[in-house]
């Protein structure tokens, strides 16, 4: 199924439906669909044809849904972009997408200021959404093989990689999460989550094409906000990353909060520790709480643990999804046995194309046994998965997962700088937290200087929270930094 | 947590401007009005907002409920300050 036709669908079966629920805004089904034809039809008026890319640099909210829609009837591809990166990071970003429009806001405007030709915006808070474009026979020749998105994630080698994600790959995912969540279309999802962020996307996908309802609010920064809303808005289900558990848990009200129509909540982007889903479960024992694991190469979804097991299971991110087959394989490609590592490699319909302008970073991962993740795990006797590690280098803070090597070609670039390396170090909210470990070059600096400079060039959530300054840094005798090292030092 | 001696509203404001300026802004502050909302500029997130919990409860001695977290108590600095000044008061 074509991502387009899950509003179309449900705007003939359930036109009266809520889709999204926004402040004070609601749209119903039917008048997504019409807004959503306003901007394909808008779109195509102004030369979009298929293929082309148009960049989404907006908060979670109804435009975004609107604009995410509208781009893939007429023909476009979506690549959303993170709005807190800094002009110089979507520059990046840009040049590699070459988008044909940039659908923005007047708040975010700014941000592309020098880095897209003016006429290539569009402001979607002026925009006519009331436009009737009569779009609904017109026929772009899509099938479901066609690029939908591009999803950038940060790659190890510091260079985001643009993850191409066809219609069929983000729908097989879909289906496959509706079928294990249970979703319906008297669903009510509270949404926290960017929609820029596969898991964020997921909830996107799998609630409009069930018909349910997405509640959005981008103020999480209050939990109790968004708990007075859950309330109000009698939400069924929640998904959060492990720092909003642990928010939630230890600095919320969430205990004043009888939570009666949740009936589900769901956890992915990093482990979270055994003892605070059990917090969580003897707090409310009637909701059944689902750890999952995923990456944005495979649509989002991979593995998913029946809340049943959880304590059988502790630990465990469970099995492969509906449609996903998984192996855990040495690095000749040969399966592990039970109890030894071994790397995850994943096969279904929801795995990438490969990734955008990067056919040698595709051939690295995409291989004739399916994905290679460069998650390391292990399996037991009844088949469930145990993830140990990254193969690679990455910081994982909060819901971000940071590229060491991005942070420090940005700090090498500052003047006075010899060498510096970040390393991920333990943080009671956010999982992990950025150190960045600074050898001077006899220059007069202190850390706010530093820091300075990375926050004119970097996003808020990739600013290291502690700099340390020391004389040189620990090395191997083939000169790579023992980076464990640093974590605990001095 | 000992209770402290209740400062005026404008050392209060000052105090927390303060605190604001070098943890989240490095030291610039000319683009931070009174009422801004912290949220709504990009500011503080929602790890930055327990350090500004915690800054609050060591300074002016006092302990900030979990329902207390809020947006009209803390969402900028005159709702601090108000806020602040009220917990004072009791």
């Amino acid at each position: 199924m074509l991502l387009y036709e899950y509003i179309q669908k449900n705007a003939q079966l359930y036109p009266e439906n809520i889709a999204i629920i926004y402040q004070k805004e609601r749209l119903t089904y039917e008048e997504l669909a019409l807004r959503s034809d306003a901007v394909s039809g808008y779109l195509a008026e102004n030369g979009l044809i298929k293929g082309d890319r148009v960049a989404l640099l907006l908060e979670n909210s109804p435009e975004y849904v609107c604009s995410f829609f509208g781009i893939l009837k007429a023909g476009g591809v979506v690549v959303p972009l993170n709005t807190q990166l800094v002009p110089r990071e979507l520059g990046v970003l840009l040049v590699d997408c070459t988008p044909k429009f940039v659908i923005t806001d007047s708040s975010h405007n700014q941000s592309l200021v020098g880095l897209i030709d003016k006429n290539s915006v569009i402001l979607i808070d002026s925009f006519d959404f009331t436009m009737d474009c009569g779009l609904w026979t017109m026929d772009y020749g899509l099938s479901d093989s066609d690029l939908a998105m591009i999803i950038y994630t940060s790659g190890t080698t510091g260079k985001p990689k643009g993850v191409m994600l066809a219609h069929r790959n983000l729908d097989a995912n879909a289906d496959s999460i509706i079928n294990y969540l249970r979703i319906t279309a008297s669903d009510r999802m509270m949404v926290i989550l960017p929609f820029y962020y596969s898991y964020g996307n997921s909830l996107l996908t799998t609630h409009m094409k069930s018909g349910a309802a997405l509640v959005i609010d981008n103020r999480f920064i209050y939990p109790n906000v968004v708990l007075d809303l859950m309330e109000r808005e009698q939400v069924t289900g929640f998904a959060g990353v492990p720092s909003h558990y642990t928010i939630l848990l230890h600095k919320s009200a969430l205990r004043k909060y009888p939570l009666i129509t949740l009936r589900y909540v769901t956890q992915a982007g990093g482990a979270m520790a055994p003892s605070m889903i059990k917090e969580f479960q003897d707090l409310f024992p009637q909701i059944k709480f689902y750890v999952m694991y995923g990456q944005t190469e495979a649509s989002a979804r991979l593995t998913y643990l029946e809340p049943e097991l959880l304590v059988k299971k502790s630990g465990s991110i469970g099995k492969a999804i509906p449609g996903v087959e998984l192996d855990l394989l040495d690095e000749t490609g040969s399966k592990i046995k039970t109890g030894e590592i071994g790397e995850i490699t994943a096969r279904g319909a929801n795995i990438m194309l490969g990734y955008w302008n990067s056919p040698e970073e595709t051939e690295k991962v995409l291989k004739k046994e399916g994905l290679w993740t460069g998650d390391l795990a292990k399996i037991d006797e009844e088949g469930f998965i145990y993830h140990v590690s990254r193969k690679k280098e990455m910081i994982k803070s909060g819901a971000n997962r940071i590229s060491p090597l991005e942070i420090e070609e940005v700090v090498c670039r500052m003047r006075g700088i010899l060498e510096c390396a970040a390393v991920g170090v333990p943080d009671e909210i956010l999982g992990e937290a950025i150190k960045l470990c600074v050898v001077k070059n006899g220059a007069n600096m202190n850390e706010k200087d530093v820091l300075l400079f990375c926050k004119q060039n970097l996003a808020a959530y990739k600013l290291p929270k502690v700099v340390e300054f020391r004389n040189s840094l620990p090395k191997t005798s083939t000169g790579k930094i023992r980076r464990s090292e640093l974590v605990y030092s001095p | 947590m000992e209770p402290m001696e209740a400062l005026p509203e404008g050392q209060i404001k000052k105090d927390m401007k303060n605190f604001i300026k070098e943890n989240f802004l490095l030291g610039n502050d000319s683009t931070l009005n009174d009422d801004d909302s912290f949220m709504a500029k990009g500011i503080i997130d929602s790890t930055g907002i327990l350090e500004v919990v915690s800054f609050v409860e060591k300074t002016f001695g006092f302990r900030i409920e979990d329902d207390e977290l809020l947006p009209d108590n803390l969402d900028s600095l005159n709702n601090l300050t108000s806020f602040i000044a009220r917990k004072q008061g009791k």
